[in-house]
């Protein structure tokens, strides 16, 4: 018990830590954004309009909600999920069903914020949203998981590469379901309510306040998901993660512990769905296609699985390089070299040339989680040792 | 713990000091002002958003960069990203908030995308900055449409959107009227892809053929790839219909559609068939046997009929070849320099400031185009009410020995 007290200090020291950290850099950015920017010359301010803009660094939250959400379904739990927009999607489309006047057959205000004009529809508190949205999605990961959660990790796989597939494209069709539009199709649904927060209506232009709120939901997002790896059901993930049969051998309730990952791990995407839907004004089904699956868990597999701090710099890194880094770059190097090359047309050479070199080099990740980096290292020893072996036999 | 603090303080004493050194923000009413271009440079648009931007720098440049006294500078903004390969929801998130941040900038030229104009549209309005765009067909964006539209767009109350092309409305109206006044065709099986576009496009051919006293048998066809739709022709056979509209894209399940469609009905010579613009330009289409014969409508003209129709037009095209030494990807990148044709009247108009520009389009002298200033050859005036084209021009084609083949163009006032 003593022992206990010392360990249970140092894990609210180190909350405390990044917590002062993470507050720090969101405060500093919005107070450049509020205070400093709008005072600047023209030129400082394209720079950081060019580099950093204040949309950019929101839409890194945004991705980085949801990589922190895949994280716990594969990162922790060690399942392969190739589909988790289908959660974006949801969290998006419940945004647009709660926050806006598309359900026209219905008039509901609940501390919401209708446009004027715009009595029409359902227009719910933003934070009620954000609930819902949340609930809305770990239910369909109850649903989705139920049933599959059983099948081995590539059939797994295959499963959740069609759920990601159907939700969209179930968006994108939904616009007469038995004679209902549910979802607007192709049109998407616009016209979303502005957040009221306390009274403070975040309108068109409040960026820096969307920023803020995004901030806070993404590291909602961190907290939670270090006190869950910390907890009684992130070490059991963690333990399946490792060794399936070891781990039921030690009385970890396997299907529970996996059902429980993939519907908390949905939660984020929902959360940031709705986040991203207020930040964009709307949810449009385009967005939402394999490849924003794979952006993800490229975002968890290059930051360091496991790892939310991993993580977090991986999202950072990869929604930044394809918001404005590589366009930046781009045009850096062809001003300086006087050059042509249009470098976003080689993202995706350039981002498969990363994750080859990373998984030759690096393959545990930038920021490896130190159990998964002694798993990567215990392999390679074995790997030597085998060699060694059969060095030894081949002498003899 | 101390660490993130110090590293803080550093970060914003910086700011400030970077701050302190510097001078205010540019203010508005400058004598350059500035156009902004939102485009799709990646991706599948990216050639015909390439092409419509050099069509712009090409009618600034013959116009010596000027609009009245106003030096005009044109910025390129994308509202793609690689990683989608299109149109981006948070690119045009971004973009609407960058236009409206410069503040030399006076109007947006764009978008080519309507589901991005439906993002940038409220912003740039709530602005006040003036967007004309060249591609939008999208009929909510300007008039009564979903539940909301358009006022759903016009935050401000007050207009500041115009296109120069028509609206998909307009596109219905037209082929309705050439079936039931040219074809002498009186009953339609109407078929659409169940989707906003097609549905819309479908709303608008029942009203008009019924409103002529023709009658419409109307369906969906079922847009999964491979699926049969024999029963649905079928159908319309056992009802008496004489010609079929296909209400939607080529892209949900086209080639099967009009598979049966010929299996059931016969080929165009024995039943007509006829299609909007959300069959043109695709070479699968152009090369199957059972499309021999589709009539077909476009919204403007087509880069050949502006070609034949000589004049200015004609001459901006050779202009164009000879400064890039190709002709212009589509007829929509012409419309692009339309658009800035409009938004150069304005500024010219104008006193140079947002609201202006703005007036200029929506609360002065209607803007028109002569068909001799028009690099398209089309003449028109703006509505000062919605912003659409006054004056609609809809090609006619016909696929003939597997090409699109402009039979002429359709005037709808």
């Amino acid at each position: 018990m003593t022992n206990l007290q010392p360990a249970h200090h140092a894990a609210g020291v180190n909350n405390k830590k990044w917590a002062i950290g993470f507050s720090t850099v969101v405060g500093v950015i919005f107070l450049l954004n509020v205070f400093v920017l709008p005072n600047s010359n023209t030129q400082v301010q394209r720079f950081f309009n060019a580099w950093f803009s204040l949309n950019s660094l929101a839409e890194i939250m945004i991705w980085i909600l949801m990589a922190l959400g895949l994280n716990i379904i594969v990162g922790y739990a060690g399942l392969l999920d190739l589909g988790y927009v289908a959660f974006w999607a949801l969290g998006g489309y419940v945004a647009g069903w709660l926050m806006s006047p598309f359900l026209s057959q219905f008039q509901v205000n609940f501390f919401g914020n209708a446009r004027v004009g715009f009595d029409q529809g359902i227009h719910f508190h933003v934070f009620l949203v954000l609930i819902l949205g949340g609930v809305f999605t770990a239910i369909w990961g109850v649903i989705i998981g139920g049933p599959t959660l059983r099948l081995k990790s590539d059939y797994l796989a295959l499963v959740t590469l069609g759920f990601g597939e159907i939700i969209p494209q179930f968006m994108l069709n939904g616009s007469n379901i038995f004679g209902l539009n549910v979802t607007n199709g192709a049109q998407g649904i616009g016209g979303l309510d502005q957040p009221n927060i306390f009274g403070y209506v975040m309108g068109t232009f409040a960026l820096p306040q969307k920023f803020l709120m995004v901030s806070l939901m993404a590291g909602a997002m961190i907290f939670f998901s270090i006190r869950l790896r910390d907890g009684r059901l992130g070490r059991a993930w963690l333990a399946i993660r490792e060794d399936e049969l070891a781990a039921s051998m030690m009385g970890v309730p396997l299907w529970r512990t996996k059902f429980s990952s993939y519907a908390i791990g949905a939660v984020g995407g929902g959360i940031g769905g709705v986040g991203f839907a207020i930040l964009v004004g709307g949810v449009y089904a385009d967005r939402f296609n394999f490849v924003i699956s794979i952006i993800i868990l490229a975002m968890v597999v290059l930051g360091g699985m496991g790892n939310v701090w991993g993580v977090v710099v991986g999202a950072t890194l990869l929604a930044w390089v394809n918001s404005v880094g590589l366009v930046q770059v781009g045009q850096l190097i062809n001003n300086t070299f006087d050059t042509k090359f249009n470098f976003p047309s080689y993202q995706f050479l350039l981002f498969g040339l990363l994750l080859v070199l990373m998984m030759l080099f690096r393959r545990e990740g930038f920021l490896p989680e130190a159990r998964m980096r002694m798993v990567m290292n215990e392999e390679k020893l074995e790997d030597l040792e085998k060699v060694t072996d059969d060095t030894k036999i081949g002498s003899h | 713990m101390i660490k993130p603090i110090k590293i803080g303080a550093l970060a914003i004493a910086g700011a400030l000091a970077l701050a302190a050194c510097s001078g205010g923000s540019d203010s508005a009413g400058s004598d350059v002002l500035v156009v902004g271009t939102d485009l799709p440079l990646q991706g599948a648009s990216a050639d015909a958003s390439k092409s419509t931007n050099e069509v712009i720098a090409l009618v600034l440049e013959q116009a010596g960069g000027k609009a009245g006294d106003y030096t005009v500078e044109v910025k390129e903004y994308d509202d793609s990203t690689a990683a989608k390969g299109a149109w981006d929801d948070a690119a045009c998130a971004k973009n609407a908030q960058d236009h409206v941040a410069n503040a030399n900038e006076v109007a947006i030229m764009g978008t080519y995308n309507s589901g991005c104009a439906k993002i940038i549209l409220p912003v740039a309005n709530e602005a006040g900055l003036l967007m004309v765009s060249h591609a939008n067909t999208y009929p909510g964006l300007t008039i009564t449409w979903d539940a909301g539209e358009p006022a759903l767009y016009y935050p401000s109350g007050a207009r500041s959107y115009a296109r120069v092309i028509a609206h998909d409305g307009f596109q219905g109206t037209a082929a309705a009227q050439y079936m039931y006044n040219e074809l002498g065709k009186r009953t339609l099986a109407l078929l659409d892809d169940t989707q906003a576009y097609g549905i819309g496009l479908a709303d608008a051919v029942e009203a008009e053929f019924t409103k002529l006293g023709g009658t419409v048998l109307r369906s969906g066809w079922d847009i999964k790839a491979g699926s049969i739709n024999t029963s649905t022709f079928e159908k319309v056979k056992g009802q008496g219909a004489d010609i079929v509209y296909y209400a939607g894209i080529f892209d949900n399940n086209g080639v099967q559609l009009v598979k049966d469609k010929t299996a059931v009905l016969g080929d165009n010579t024995v039943f007509p068939s006829m299609a909007p613009d959300g069959f043109s330009g695709y070479p699968v289409l152009r090369e199957m046997p059972e499309a021999e014969g589709l009539w077909m409508t476009f919204a403007g003209k087509s880069l050949d009929g502006i070609k034949k129709g000589g004049g200015q037009a004609a001459a901006f095209i050779d202009a164009y070849v000879t400064k890039y030494g190709y002709e212009p990807n589509s007829s929509y990148a012409v419309y692009g320099g339309v658009a800035m044709q409009v938004i150069m009247k304005a500024i010219a108009a104008s006193d140079g400031t947002r609201k202006g520009v703005l007036d200029a389009v929506f609360a002065g002298e209607q803007i028109c185009l002569t068909a001799e200033e028009s690099v398209s050859g089309m003449g028109f005036c703006l509505s000062t009410e919605t912003g659409d084209v006054d004056t609609v021009t809809m090609t006619l084609q016909q696929m003939t020995g597997g090409v699109e083949t402009d039979i002429r163009t359709i005037d709808i006032s």
